[in-house]
């Protein structure tokens, strides 16, 4: 073999195939639906979202099922005292704190056997932020004003699990602690003395006092509430999970509705030259309304529950779905491969379900996926002017707003907060990989 | 031009009247309680004696042409629960200032915010400003406008000492509610402000002006601006529709005594005349917003005509 022979041999070689040379000459080897989601895999912060979503989406279906869960309509009870546990902070774990000896406590009597401690030496009937003005080895000295105004002081045994109250921070480190049980701002560290350890003083204003070593609690003495509980005492994790749970189902099923309710109407609407001058006129009336004030009324009439307010949602939302479909169908209902579908015969419904939909998928996803925030919103908002859903059915709206009413009182935001935060998550995760879908399934962004 | 005004102002008749109509039968159907102070002490010979007197036995067509007479002498009816006996008319001319001025400086601070800020996006293409507008636009237009007010008027008035509730003798008071009103449109004017001014530069003209040496800071308020202010236009109505929805969550928020908190306000106490009247009334607002956008439209810019704005909205 000559070298002649080996160059011509190395010219008669197939090319590789390179694809983004291929795209350039306007030839590609892979189907529309591949190369949207090759475009949409590259946004990074789309792909992300997506799988938060993903995870929230099975999480919320999930989170019942998983052990030591609360029902999220039930009112949980402290099981010694049978009072309810409201407001309690937020926490991963429950600690227990012993109280030093020969501390004086004075007590209620609730129930039998248990004694609630409404306060340590002296009188707290109010909320008070007790300063810690020294620490000993299991025990801190807490500054606090009493009722009165005097400036009191006691020793409170530290918690046997330091990490769940940062102590460490010796310096300015500010314990809250609520000691009336009776204050309905309790949060969850309500002292307990077994009723045998406490001798009577004064029967007529039923105080008891004590000189002896006392167990003191912190509730609940059943399992943590990661997400604290609201101002009845119900679990507030589970209810921000059955809440999405709610919306998302709303979300989802105006979404669905509009979609086909839009793309039925917007099709005729386009379709059928005859309807169009009317339904044009019919738009222009309706379009003029806006569409809050639809969504009032109508929640106003009905009674409110979760078929209601997805009724009332799609009265409204279909409006903007119909019109648009209708503009693209009338400017691609006339090209030239349609008329010539329609010449060989091709049925009006396979036309406009194989020539004329299949253009339009990036638009109505893009709709469907901005309409389920929207919707989300549109729940809060009807719940907020106290046309929602009842209480007994969470929702992120009726979350959001029981927290409302308690962000005068800093140490409860986190009802708001928790709920909140669940809720721009999806709304935003929506937003975002809607519209980074419809950027991908985009025609004009393809070869 | 004077026949498009005439034909615009024609269907926003119409729409009207469609509307008040609708409005009208569909309160029709709530129950009767919300016609009485006190419906579960009367005796119902009282109740069907009252109903009779009040004309809500008549054929609904009957009263739908009552009702419109009675519109076209300014009369709303009369309040039932929210204050008893009141006339509704008085009741919202009392109401409206407030709503008015909430709305007008609200639509205002967000022009004179968003524009400057779609501008500065347009700008700094993929710089500091782009990359910080298009956060907030997607924040402000993904997270439900409930929410972030709340955040609003919990944070802010801690961080900068203002009144979490409207005062009518403290000024400051206004500060939070314009505000978070205006946010809304503020992020809409900037996106698409942003948009048209990054179609117009890359128009031949633009790049002939660059050309000729002018300069860039010039170029962009003489030319690019101009030129993709005018269809930002088509815009203004749909804001307005947007701050009707807003005023009535922001003024009972901030407690102010408007006629968004007030329509809250007569929800809650099923008030159905009341009701009626304030949805009639926002749905007026609306269309007049609409019309008077379009009409602006047109003037502006004559090529747009009724035919052809279709695709505005």
């Amino acid at each position: 073999m000559t070298l002649r022979d080996k160059k011509s041999a190395a010219l008669f070689e197939f090319a590789k195939y390179d694809s983004s040379a291929a795209e350039k000459g306007g030839y590609s080897n892979y189907s529309y639906w591949r190369s949207t989601f090759q475009a949409f895999l590259r946004n990074k912060a789309a792909v992300s979202l997506l799988c938060v979503l993903a995870i929230i989406l099975a999480f919320t279906f999930i989170q019942p099922y998983l052990p030591g869960q609360y029902d999220p309509n039930v009112i949980n009870n402290n099981p010694q005292t049978g009072r309810q546990l409201v407001n309690i902070a937020p926490s991963m774990t429950t600690t227990k704190v012993e109280v030093p000896e020969g501390t004086q406590l004075y007590g209620k009597a609730y129930g039998d056997e248990w004694y609630s401690v409404s306060n340590v030496i002296g009188s707290i009937n109010r909320r008070t932020n007790m300063n810690v003005v020294e620490y000993g080895e299991e025990f801190c000295c807490v500054e606090y004003e009493d009722m009165v105004g005097w400036v009191m002081t006691s020793y409170l045994k530290l918690p046997d699990d330091p990490a769940a109250v940062p102590y460490e921070t010796m310096s300015n480190y500010k314990i809250n602690v609520y000691m009336d049980p009776v204050d309905m701002t309790n949060s969850g560290t309500e002292l307990y003395v077994k009723a045998d350890l406490i001798s009577l003083v004064d029967e007529a204003t039923g105080l008891y006092e004590t000189t002896q070593e006392a167990a003191l609690r912190i509730i609940p003495s059943t399992d943590a509430f990661w997400f604290g509980t609201n101002s009845i005492g119900q679990d507030l994790w589970s209810r921000v999970w059955s809440g999405t749970r709610t919306s998302l189902l709303i979300g989802f099923a105006v979404a669905l509705t509009e979609a086909f309710i839009g793309i039925f109407i917007g099709v005729i609407w386009g379709y059928v030259r005859k309807l169009d001058r009317l339904m044009t006129e019919v738009y222009n009336v309706i379009d003029n309304i806006p569409t809050t004030i639809v969504l009032i009324l109508i929640s106003y009439i009905l009674h409110p529950s979760v078929q209601t307010l997805i009724i009332a949602m799609c009265l409204t939302g279909w409006l903007g779905m119909a019109r648009f479909v209708r503009n693209q169908i009338v400017i691609i209902r006339d090209r030239d491969y349609n008329l010539a579908s329609r010449c060989l015969g091709t049925g009006t419904f396979r036309i406009i379900m194989r020539n004329l939909l299949p253009y339009l998928v990036s638009v109505i996803m893009l709709r469907m996926a901005l309409a389920i925030p929207g919707a989300i919103g549109n729940e809060v908002f009807l719940t907020y002017i106290g046309l929602g859903l009842p209480v007994s059915i969470p929702s992120l709206g009726n979350l959001i707003n029981e927290g409302r009413q308690l962000i005068t009182s800093p140490s409860l935001r986190y009802q708001l907060i928790f709920p909140a935060i669940v809720l721009s998550i999806v709304t935003i995760s929506f937003y975002i990989i809607g519209n980074a879908f419809a950027d991908a399934a985009d025609p004009k962004n393809h070869v | 031009m004077l026949k498009y005004c005439l034909k615009r102002l024609g269907a926003s008749v119409i729409t009207l009247v469609i509307i008040i109509s609708v409005v009208f039968i569909l309160v029709r159907q709530m129950p009767i309680e919300g016609y009485f102070d006190n419906f579960d002490k009367l005796d119902p010979a009282v109740i069907e004696a009252t109903l009779q007197k009040m004309g809500l036995k008549d054929p609904i067509f009957v009263q739908l042409k009552n009702f419109f007479v009675q519109l076209l002498h300014g009369d709303l009816g009369t309040s039932v629960r929210y204050r008893v006996g009141a006339p509704i008319m008085d009741i919202i001319l009392q109401k409206a200032p407030y709503s008015i001025r909430l709305g007008l400086s609200s639509m205002a601070l967000a022009l004179a915010l968003g524009i400057p800020l779609g501008a500065a996006m347009a700008r700094s293409k993929s710089k500091f400003w782009d990359k910080f507008g298009t956060l907030f636009i997607v924040f402000v237009t993904a997270v439900p406008s409930a929410v972030y007010h709340i955040f609003i008027q919990m944070y802010a008035s801690e961080w900068f000492d203002l009144s979490m509730i409207y005062r009518q003798e403290d000024i400051t008071s206004w500060i939070l509610p314009v505000f978070s009103m205006a946010l809304g449109n503020v992020a809409y004017y900037a996106m698409w402000l942003r948009r048209y001014m990054v179609d117009e530069m890359n128009r031949d003209y633009v790049r002939l002006a660059r050309a000729k040496g002018v300069s860039n800071k010039k170029l962009m308020m003489t030319h690019v601006f101009r030129n993709a202010f005018v269809p930002m236009i088509q815009y203004i109505p749909s804001s307005i529709l947007y701050t009707i929805g807003g005023s009535i969550y922001i003024e009972s928020l901030y407690s102010i005594p408007g006629m968004g908190g007030l329509l809250v306000d007569v929800i809650g106490r099923q008030d159905n005349p009341m009701v009626q009247a304030i949805v009639i009334m926002y749905s007026c607002i609306g269309i007049i917003g609409l019309l008077l956008g379009d009409i602006m439209m047109g003037v502006l810019d004559p090529r747009i005509s009724f035919a052809k704005k279709e695709g505005a909205r």
